[in-house]
């Protein structure tokens, strides 16, 4: 079956920073040659053998005399292009490192300079007094109270308290329009204020927020080596143990022997076998790692997170947000028996005439254009608005003298806002002769409520349900009078991603409030077999600890309170930004931009990550076959002439050790960029994956170096 | 679970399991074979012995060291840069006896298609159809023995 | 270059090996899950009477440590008794030839050389051993070490099987191997070796007046018995010092097929328990074309050139083909036993020799081979599982970094006591001790010095210099190599085995090691990393003497 897969490129969310500066700087030089001292090299131990070998070789050039029988004077020119090249083969690898984290910190404080320091208004209350006192932003201490006006900029992450006002947070997630915030949402430091004024708390102390966290984690000293690094570096260090017990023996031999080893050659073939490739972009990899999630404004709490999210095993997806871009929109009226649209029309549009949601807003622009706005609208006369209750799932008004439309003269009387949950069981109950009331709110909730309906209620709603949409009653005085047909709308690129994650194995299960029929219409159009319908946010927690009994690996995002446990046990749990305070803190990466497609990119960087390591290390041991041929025929050519016949490459007996130890450097800087833009992959199942991955990388790693070990040696030769 | 865990038992299971094995494998199981062996297979048990008027002359897997020239020779004796492994190996490869023939032809005057005769139908096949047919030398030179008693009356 | 006929009958042989291996360890995988079987009505009252002999609770179980301890021990213990037995045989009955007891320094190094499957031999056993030694300790410690090592590849699945909450009781599975199925195995093959013409007889060597009338001796013993443990329990020392070249031990082309059949019998189906044992049938695959893929790519490099012809080192019934073969299989299941001189075989044949030491997983000794292999995956998985984008798995257990050092050292123990005591060996010109050794071209003493540690460290016992290494230095160094070779990676290994215990496993969408793509790339994964280690080696050694143009190691 030819399934189109997309490239890692594709489908990724585009990367949304400006463009970077250049990674090759003077700053940059000076730190990879810093970076050269033995000190800085203990925590990579294949670099500093490199390093000391080449104080070895480079002792040779100065006093060769002072290493026979090893050694010959003659071959003084030999050992300094030798040490030059050991040197530069550390050098490589320290600017490796340092590019990395170059680029990391590019990165970062692209995103840090959302939070400099700025001049923030704290409020001091003294008893019943409020003072407001200017300080610095990082001054401030988690608990604070800060005054925020139009046009101040939040100066840390924060809590509002008081007051509704728009935000702008264009700055630190992209998104262009203003955000509306009221008491309890959360502030992003660096977002500004652009109408009204609110109260907030202050979340964190300065400096601790999550951009600062990563500021810190992308310095190597501070960045620990995450499980798989640590493995990786005992590989690393269990062959270069090996290829000391060999060269050293193969030293003992040659002297007791007489095999006339020269030891500069030893020294080469040395070098050629440690696993110098891998281990000098191991570092480099990790840190590239984190920073492609930067890239994506994720903030990962450790390198150890984005490894996990590798392994995932099941995603839980959101559907609002993740799938469907969020609003329903209405697109259809329908009238039940004995009633027409229009009048299904009107009684939409005027339980949405208070309704602010986005929902509520597509009524009512759905009524506008069929014509079906009622005509004396400024006269009706509206005893209450009933907000939405998430319990009842309903919302709607009672109006005055209502057994039609046309009201009757007058001016407006007051509205009463009636929040369900003040007055519990009022709604629909006391309804004197000359009022009316209409109600919208999901069919079932509206039946439980006692309202009657006519006999193909049911199947009309179940009709909706599974054609993927959400039906929504429409009742005037406990009477359903019609349907409306409301629509999800998916989010461009998702079915796309959701095909990736399903091809590399990973089961993807939608979390959503929708009936049943509705729920698996939407995830079968996207290609989710699995789904929870009627969940709420506390059902997540279960749903994680019930995948996690089976051993698999839960990735999940959330945003509100409820999420918070959930996230706390997720293997990988991404927070939005927009999110709750308590959110935030239980996850273990979060999404500046709140996009809560994201997790899907979050997992598939992670696979890329221990990818790339993967590759390297296949590729830096395999190209020791090659290695071994150049200069195995030449170390013993003068004792065994016989042994030329092993020169496969047709080296020149002087050039092929310089070859392969050129090679042996060079490969790390044309290898810098993959360690940093990670392995390119189709997102497929497993086996592929490893069978393409063995092929290019492995099987690769050892063809190549058979190639360019000849050209560079024919290179030598035309010099 | 506790019953599960390993009480400390000291050396006793240690020692006593030495001595038993070495009593049943060393001494028991090799008891066992060589009694049956000797009841039921007693001529390879003791050694594939080959007789010659009644007294044991040697054993047909072990070259008996011919040297006159009357007899066919096995390798260890011709040759010690050819010698075999084991350097007792009792078989020639059929090329082998058959350029040894007209030595013996010489020396006893056996006409040489008699000995050609003799040495095909004393020829081995190794398992199935594998490799070169051999010849056992002590089978071959006995035969010559009892083929031609006048020839060897004093090897009787 | 081989014929049709020889291809064929090596595919009857292994074809053999394999169907009844595969066969068999239904049966073995039952002993060691204490199964019912129709033996219980006998063995399980003698068992029970052992038991409480040595004061054991049969339900018992043990941790990787105890486990450990209790089979180092035990094989101290054997060690000990052999010892004893080794020098003061002349004391001893069963001494109708009246020989000395043996040095000190070789009797030590003999018993540590059985006591772990090695039979490294520095003595020719017609010329130096009584009846008593051969029984009681050679015998005795080649059924001890072949259970030894069929219990600790046991025990190590158990700890890598799901659920599993230790890794059994050592006194048990020792037992049981033998009586259930090492001595059944072995009486049957020693009576078809005595119908086939080996001796078993405790009647002393027999003196015989030959046909030209000059004397010899008739060097009978109890040959058949030893045999035939020698061969099924992969041990490899024999009766004679010739080994399996001398005819009382292997008379015929017939005897030495079943022998070659025997060697391979217990490690092949020691693969197919692997899987079963765990549960996970399927899990056999990568482990069976691992080993057999890589015998077969010993067996093509012994078979490049022409086969030796029957000359300087071989036996006339064998021959080219049957020495070679033998060779290559005697490494591949680091038996050790040999059918010919090395000396007599194509270096290319001695190169592949070597393979099967480095790999030691071609199937490998029995028990052992699989470990081996184990250890490969493990390596092998971590390496390019990453290259599946996510934390290598193995068996649905994540690779944590302590496991990959375990296997590292593991994997170290190989080239560290192969290369350090061969550098030794001539730094301390320990190697002038040996006759002539050093008058040799280079390739030629340098390959035998390389292969007497190499055999010792893969507990294999073919060697080159035989009686000859009766030195004390060659005799200290090569115990030294053995127990280390021996003890060390069992060790580090069941450690491994130990921390799997009850490990959390994902069950879905990792490598999967069942598969053929798999099963391939292991094999080049164990090719590189053997090859990387110790090419050079070979370089100076066989590979230097096949370019030389050498035909076989008499020069």
């Amino acid at each position: 079956m030819a399934r189109q897969t997309l490239g890692l490129g594709r489908i990724l969310e585009r990367a949304r920073l400006p463009r970077r500066p250049s990674l090759i700087t003077g700053s940059t030089l000076i730190d990879s040659v810093v970076r050269l001292n033995p000190i800085s090299l203990l925590a990579n131990p294949v670099m500093l053998i490199v390093e000391a070998t080449f104080v070895i070789v480079a002792a040779m050039a100065v006093d060769p005399s002072a290493f026979v029988p090893v050694a010959s004077v003659r071959e003084q020119g030999f050992y300094v292009e030798v040490a030059a090249i050991l040197l530069i083969t550390v050098w490589f690898s320290t600017l490796s490192d340092s590019l990395a984290e170059r680029q990391a910190k590019n990165t970062a404080n692209s995103l840090r300079q959302l939070e400099s320091e700025v001049p923030s208004k704290k409020v001091v209350t003294e008893g019943w007094e409020r003072e407001i006192v200017l300080v610095r932003s990082n001054e401030l201490l988690k608990g604070d109270l800060v005054l925020l006006e139009k046009n101040d900029v939040v100066p840390v992450d924060a809590e509002v308290l008081e007051g509704i006002a728009m935000v702008d947070e264009s700055l630190v997630t992209g998104e262009s329009a203003p955000v509306r915030k009221a008491p309890g949402d959360s502030l992003i430091g660096g977002s500004k204020v652009v109408t009204d004024t609110l109260t907030a708390r202050v979340a964190v102390n300065f400096g601790e927020s999550y951009v600062d966290q990563m500021v810190k984690m992308v310095e190597a000293s501070k960045r620990p080596k995450t499980p798989n690094e640590v493995a990786i570096t005992t590989v690393l260090f269990g062959l270069s143990a090996i290829f000391t017990i060999l060269i050293v023996a193969l030293l003992g031999l040659s002297a007791t022997l007489g095999l006339g080893a020269d030891l500069s050659v030893l020294i080469a073939l040395y070098v050629c076998l440690l696993p110098t490739t891998i281990g000098a972009l191991l570092p480099a990899i990790g840190l590239s790692g984190i920073t492609r999630l930067y890239e994506r404004k994720v903030v990962a709490k450790s390198g150890k997170a984005i490894e996990t999210a590798g392994d995932t095993d099941v995603i839980l997806l959101d559907k609002t947000g993740t799938i469907t871009v969020g609003n329903r929109q209405a697109v259809e009226f329908i009238p039940l028996e004995g009633h027409t649209e229009g009048e299904v029309g009107e009684a939409a549009f005027l339980t949405s005439w208070f309704d602010d949601t986005p929902e509520g807003r597509s009524l009512i622009r759905l009524a506008y254009d069929k014509g079906y706005v009622p005509r004396e609208l400024n006269a009706i006369t509206l005893s209450e608005v009933y907000e939405f209750s998430a319990n009842t799932r309903t919302s709607g008004v009672k109006l005055f003298h209502g057994s039609t439309f046309t009201l009757p003269k007058g001016g407006h009387t007051r509205i009463r806002r009636k929040f369900f949950h003040e007055e519990a069981g009022e709604r629909g109950m006391h309804l004197s002769e000359d009022e009316t009331e209409i109600l919208k709110g999901a069919p079932d909730s509206l039946l439980k409520a006692g309202f009657t309906a006519p006999t193909n209620f049911s199947k009309l709603v179940e009709e909706i349900s599974a054609r993927g949409d959400t039906p929504m009653a429409v009742a005037r005085d406990h009477q359903v009078i019609g349907l409306i047909r409301l629509r999800d709308i998916l989010k461009a690129g998702t079915k796309e991603k959701i095909q990736a994650v399903k091809a590399m194995g990973i089961r993807p299960v939608m979390i959503t409030g929708d009936q049943p029929l509705t729920a698996k219409s939407i995830a079968q159009e996207v290609g989710i077999e699995e789904f929870v319908p009627q969940a709420k946010p506390e059902d997540k927690y279960g749903i994680v600890l019930k995948e996690q009994a089976q051993t698999r690996v839960v990735a999940m995002i959330g945003d509100g309170t409820n999420d918070a446990p959930a996230l706390a046990v997720a293997d990988v749990g991404l927070a939005m930004n927009s999110g709750t305070e308590a959110a935030k803190e239980a996850a273990n990466m979060v999404d500046l931009e709140s996009n809560p497609a994201k997790i899907i990119d979050v997992v598939l960087l992670g696979k890329q990550l221990l990818m790339t390591r993967g590759a390297v290390t296949a590729f830096s041991i395999a190209n020791d076959v090659a290695k071994y041929f150049a200069i195995l025929p030449v170390m013993f050519a003068t004792t065994f002439p016989a042994l030329r016949a092993l020169n496969i490459l047709g080296l020149g007996l002087n050039s092929a050790v310089l070859s392969a130890l050129i090679f042996n450097a060079v490969i790390i800087p044309l290898l810098i960029p993959l360690a940093m833009k990670g392995v390119a992959f189709k997102p497929s199942d497993t086996m592929t994956l490893f069978l393409k991955n063995v092929l290019v990388y492995g099987v690769g790693g050892v063809i190549v170096p058979f190639v360019g070990i000849k050209l560079i040696d024919l290179l030598i030769g035309a010099l | 679970m506790a019953a599960q865990k390993e009480q400390k038992q000291g050396y006793r299971p240690v020692v006593v399991l030495s001595l038993l094995s070495l009593l049943i494998c060393g001494f028991l199981f090799p008891f066992v074979v060589t009694g049956i062996s000797q009841v039921a297979l007693p001529s390879q048990a003791n050694g594939s012995l080959a007789q010659l008027a009644g007294r044991n002359v040697g054993s047909y897997y072990i070259d008996n060291g011919f040297t006159l020239p009357v007899f066919f020779h096995a390798r260890n004796e011709s040759n010690p840069l050819v010698a075999s492994a084991s350097g007792v190996d009792p078989d020639i490869t059929l090329q082998d006896a058959l350029s040894q023939v007209i030595g013996i032809h010489n020396a006893t005057g056996i006409p040489t298609s008699d000995l050609i005769v003799m040495v095909k139908s004393h020829q081995q096949e190794t398992l199935w159809v594998l490799g070169d047919p051999y010849v056992n030398v002590l089978v071959l030179n006995l035969a010559l023995i009892n083929s031609y008693p006048s020839v060897y009356s004093s090897y009787r | 270059m081989i014929d049709a006929t020889q291809t064929f009958s090596i595919i009857v042989i292994l074809g053999a090996a394999l169907v009844s291996g595969s066969l068999l360890a239904p049966y073995i995988v039952r002993v060691f899950n204490g199964g019912p079987s129709r033996f219980d009505r006998i063995l399980d009252p003698i068992e029970r009477r052992l038991y409480r002999l040595m004061g054991a609770k049969p339900e018992a179980t043990m941790g990787w440590k105890e486990y450990f301890l209790a089979a180092l021990l035990l094989n101290v213990g054997q060690m000990v008794l052999a010892f004893i037995i080794l020098v003061y045989q002349n004391v001893l009955p069963l001494n109708p030839q009246g020989f000395p007891g043996l040095s000190l320094d070789l009797a030590f190094n003999t018993v540590v050389s059985f006591a772990t499957n090695t039979n490294l031999q520095h003595y020719n056993g017609e010329a130096t051993l009584s009846y008593f030694s051969q029984l009681g300790a050679i015998q005795f410690l080649q059924f001890t070490s072949a259970a030894t090592g069929i219990c600790c590849m046991v025990a190590l699945v158990r700890g890598f099987r799901a659920g599993s909450a230790n890794l059994g009781n050592f006194y048990v599975d020792f037992i049981r191997s033998l009586t259930r199925i090492l001595l059944p195995l072995c009486l049957m093959a020693a009576l078809v070796f005595v119908a086939l013409g080996v001796p078993q007889s405790l009647g002393g060597y027999v003196p015989v007046k030959t046909v030209e009338g000059s004397t010899q001796t008739i060097l009978v013993g109890p040959v058949a018995s030893l045999v035939s443990i020698m061969q099924l329990g992969t041990n490899g020392g024999g009766y004679y010092g010739a080994n399996s070249a001398y005819p009382f031990q292997n008379p015929n082309p017939a005897t030495d097929v079943l022998e070659i059949y025997l060697m391979l019998l217990l490690p092949t189906a020691l693969v197919f328990v692997f899987g079963e044992l765990l549960g996970k049938k399927r899990e056999t695959r990568p482990i069976l074309i691992g080993t057999y893929g890589l015998f077969a790519l010993d067996l093509a490099i012994a078979f490049i050139p022409p086969l030796p012809i029957v000359g300087p080192g071989l036996e006339t019934r064998f021959g080219g083909f049957f020495s070679t073969f033998w060779t290559v299989v005697t490494t591949a299941v680091t038996t050790g036993s040999v059918n010919s001189s090395l000396s007599g075989i194509h270096p290319l044949a001695i190169l592949s020799a070597f393979m099967g030491m480095l790999i030691q997983a071609t199937p490998g000794g029995k028990g052992v081979g699989v470990m081996y292999m184990v250890m490969y995956i493990v390596i092998t998985v971590f390496v390019v599982g990453l290259m599946t984008g996510r934390t290598p798995e193995y068996l649905g257990m994540k690779i944590t970094a302590r496991d990959v050092k375990l296997v590292m050292v593991a994997f170290l123990i190989h080239p560290l006591v192969i290369l350090v005591p061969t550098v030794l060996a001539y730094a301390t010109h320990a190697v002038d001790a040996i006759p002539g050794l050093t008058s040799l071209p280079t390739s030629v003493g340098f390959t035998q010095v390389l292969y007497e540690f190499t055999s010792a460290a893969a507990n294999n016992g073919s060697d080159f210099l035989g009686a000859s290494a009766n030195t004390p230095f060659f005799n200290l160094a090569t115990a030294i190599v053995i127990l280390v070779g021996r003890y060390g990676p069992i060790a580090v290994l069941l450690a491994l085995a130990g921390s799997m215990v009850g490990r959390k496993r994902s069950s879905e969408h990792s490598l999967k090691t069942d598969s053929n793509t798999f099963s391939l790339v292991l094999i080049g994964s164990i090719l590189l990393l053997v090859v990387l280690t110790f090419l050079p080696f070979l370089i100076l050694g066989p590979v230097l003497a096949y370019f030389q143009g050498m035909v076989n190691f008499f020069g």
